[in-house]
């Protein structure tokens, strides 16, 4: 008797965490009409012929499909947000996937998508910068006639560009030019640099030692920001007559002067321990400190932050407003609440704003545009790529904190 | 005394019945013994080596770096251990770490942070956390403790499945208040010092408090393991659950119980890396369980079942971050990183069981 109890009850609960599964993933506003689905998909795909008459809106059609590298990563959790309130607001049918950082799992959820009969997939692709990858994404849409709007993850480097866009006429990229926030990211840290060099230059020896947070091997945008978040500062400080950055540790090889997330996760518990690790080598006692800190991404400076203020640096302001003790300056990307905060509270010194809400209403207005059979990247309100016109470019931002 | 003079006549045996081989024994002998210890032998030609390249590696600074990186791996490799030594093992200890990490500092941002998660709770004390992230921590371990014994499930499938639904509650927990997934920080200074602050210090290096918690833990599971009816039952299920059964141990309340206490030690966790990185957010804790099983391994607690002691644990873990930070000083290739530490792995989990395989 107890044991069928348990049986049923174990049932019960089986039962009811499908259910709640389900009702939570499903946000529907507007009842779909499958067999409509199918017609204005079509519908959609003679765009400019069919857009004169296509003038009202008609989303009770579109099937959106939102798929997401990971609901770990901060950034992306803010698009997702910002983005599920503008679905919700235009009644659009639409359905958030999880990859949970596998491209494998990423690419089951679009087959499931496009076999319920999605008709418009909105995808952030987990392997970033893989022309395969992104391309087996853009044949399965095709297949189906689906409208395909890749976004923030690169689907292409730079030696291919255009091959995977310009394969699908029903394809868009929304995004930032993955260089543009190394790029930034340097010229800021350049110009901090030589603005502030005496005090920066802790020793003395008229050089800069940095250190540099990596958030993932193999990744796309971390290599370019690793890569050009140098390059460019550099290229400021020879201009201005400085020496160039140095990297703290001198027997590192020349190809890994950097400090990477081994699990891939541009974590601040991995740029923490490397950070205290390192600081129990490389302090001023010894009189050979690392006296600038770039990271990949906002997560790992806050990490880098804690590990520094442990050891008694960048304490921030005291009551009377003026910073306390030894500063290092650390750089990230992203600005989040929290890189926003120790910006304000003295111990960032700047970051990379990615604009989440622009990214959001971009894609907003592309789901739109399908809708009501536009082009595809109709009235984004946002830059193309000058080669590839169906590659939008949501402008990366410095933020140093004076700007708010 | 007794003690003094009792390893006295022991070594005197010991020195008798080696004196008492011929040669082929003696050689065997020793290569016995060098192959047995040869992760110790390994480590100090490791530390050696390190030293020899990079002098910093034993100063003060960077011993208390280590000790302290270890401490922050001890509670969660302590708790681990035991599910080991039921021959299970538990999948879901990162994620718990995760979740009781967020929960903590949730509960303990400052009162003037602008993005404060709970913006009219008042910061909470710090007793009434602790309690509170054991308790969530020992809900999942008794939940996974219930399902491995009462349906005899592998604690791999069990714990499988309890991560994943710990990472999914971690997800809408940082997602709720319109906190929508950002890093959970501006933790209170009273958090702040009582876990990475420091009363005092060795050769001028302050010990963050954070490692007298990790010893206190120590102790606790020392004495759990060693003098408790509880520790006698959880190896003698480890060893051979039938014949604990017929011996009138009480299997079921045994294995629960060796997992709630697992779950409380990843909620001591989750609270300690919630001060001590800073940064909390739906990543936290990711894979922390790989590194904590592979230190109980390489400490002697075998996936056989029934053998381990909390002082092989505790040198697992140290053992393991010496290698990681050695490998840090010695700038050694990312690359090359990885296949190190799988190698050590291999080879420790190798030469754990021979013994086994030799004895049989």
């Amino acid at each position: 008797m107890k044991k069928k109890l348990l049986a049923v009850l174990l049932c019960g609960v089986m039962a009811a965490s499908m259910l709640a599964g389900c009702g939570g993933e499903e946000q529907t506003s507007t009842t779909p009409d499958a067999s409509g689905s199918v017609e204005n998909t079509e519908a959609a795909a003679d765009d400019v012929a069919d857009a004169v008459e296509g003038t009202g809106v008609d989303l009770s059609s579109a099937n959106v499909a939102v798929f997401y590298y990971t609901y770990a990563d901060t950034y992306i959790s803010s698009v997702r947000t910002a983005l599920d309130a503008k679905l919700d607001a235009l009644g659009v049918k639409y359905q958030n996937y999880d990859a949970n950082n596998n491209q494998t799992t990423q690419n089951e959820q679009i087959d499931t998508a496009l076999a319920q009969g999605a008709n418009i997939l909105i995808v952030n692709i987990v392997t970033s910068g893989s022309v395969d990858a992104s391309q087996a994404v853009v044949d399965k849409a095709s297949a189906k006639g689906a409208n395909l709007i890749f976004f923030n993850r690169a689907v292409e480097d730079e030696d291919t560009a255009g091959d995977v866009l310009g394969s699908y006429d029903k394809v868009a990229f929304v995004g930032t030019d993955a260089p543009e926030a190394g790029h930034m990211q340097g010229k800021m840290i350049g110009e901090y640099l030589v603005e502030n060099y005496d005090t920066v230059d802790l020793n003395g020896d008229g050089k800069i030692s940095y250190a540099m947070m990596m958030g993932q091997l193999g990744n796309a945008e971390a290599i370019y920001r690793t890569q050009y978040a140098v390059e460019d500062a550099n290229a400021v400080l020879v201009e201005k007559g400085k020496e160039e950055l140095v990297y703290f540790d001198a027997s590192a090889a020349e190809d890994s002067r950097f400090q990477v997330d081994q699990d891939g996760a541009w974590s601040a518990t991995a740029a923490n321990n490397y950070m205290t690790t390192n600081l129990s080598q490389y302090n001023e006692a010894n009189k050979n400190m690392i006296e600038l800190v770039i990271c990949n991404n906002d997560g790992m400076a806050e990490g880098v932050i804690t590990a520094l203020n442990t050891a008694g640096y960048n304490m921030g302001y005291d009551d009377e407003g003026k910073l306390q003790g030894t500063q290092i300056p650390v750089f990230g990307v992203d600005a989040t609440d929290a890189a926003k905060q120790l910006i304000a509270d003295g111990k960032m010194v700047g970051t990379i704003k990615q604009d989440a809400d622009g990214m959001a209403s971009c894609i907003e207005t592309m789901v739109e545009n399908v809708a009501s059979g536009k082009a595809l990247t109709e009235n984004t309100g946002f830059e193309a790529d000058p080669e590839i016109a169906n590659k939008i470019y949501i402008p990366y931002g410095v933020y140093t904190g004076e700007a708010e | 005394m007794n003690i003094i003079s009792n390893m006295k006549s022991s070594l005197a045996d010991k020195r008798a019945s080696y004196q008492a081989m011929d040669s082929r024994d003696k050689l065997n002998y020793w290569k016995e013994l060098l192959i047995n210890n040869a992760m110790y032998i390994l480590i100090i030609v490791a530390i050696i080596y390190t030293q020899a390249k990079n002098s910093f590696f034993l100063t003060p600074d960077s011993i208390v770096n280590i000790i302290s990186l270890s401490a922050a791996n001890i509670p969660i490799a302590c708790g681990i251990a035991g599910c080991i030594v039921l021959t299970g093992t538990d999948l879901s200890a990162g994620r718990v770490v995760g979740l009781t990490a967020c929960i903590s500092a949730s509960l303990l941002q400052s009162v003037d942070y602008a993005t404060k998660m709970f913006p009219d709770l008042p910061v909470m004390p710090i007793w009434l956390v602790i309690l509170v992230v054991i308790i969530v921590g020992g809900i999942v371990g008794w939940v996974n403790g219930f399902f491995v014994a009462k349906f005899s499930l592998h604690p791999f499938i069990v714990t499988l499945a309890t991560q994943l639904i710990v990472y999914g509650v971690l997800l809408m927990y940082i997602m709720i208040n319109g906190n929508n997934g950002q890093p959970l920080s501006g933790l209170d200074d009273s958090f702040k010092d009582f876990v990475t602050g420091s009363v005092f210090s060795v050769a001028g290096v302050p010990i963050p408090n954070f490692v007298f918690y990790a010893a206190i833990v120590v102790v606790f599971m020392w004495f759990m393991w060693n003098k408790t009816s509880f520790g006698k039952n959880m190896f003698a299920v480890g060893s051979s659950p039938e014949a604990a059964n017929v011996s009138g141990v009480n299997v079921m309340k045994t294995t629960i119980l060796v997992h709630t206490l697992a779950g409380c030690m990843y909620g001591i966790t989750g609270f300690i890396e919630s001060a001590r990185i800073g940064s909390n957010q739906a990543g936290t804790g990711q894979n922390y369980e790989c590194d904590a099983i592979a230190a109980c391994v390489i400490g002697g607690v075998s996936f056989v079942g029934g053998t381990g002691k909390i002082s092989g644990v505790v040198l697992g873990v140290f053992l393991l971050r010496i290698i990681f930070v050695a490998l840090q000083f010695l700038s050694i290739n990312q690359n090359l990183q990885y296949i190190i530490k799988g190698l050590i792995i291999l080879i420790a989990c190798s030469i754990d069981m021979r013994k086994y395989l030799v004895r049989k």
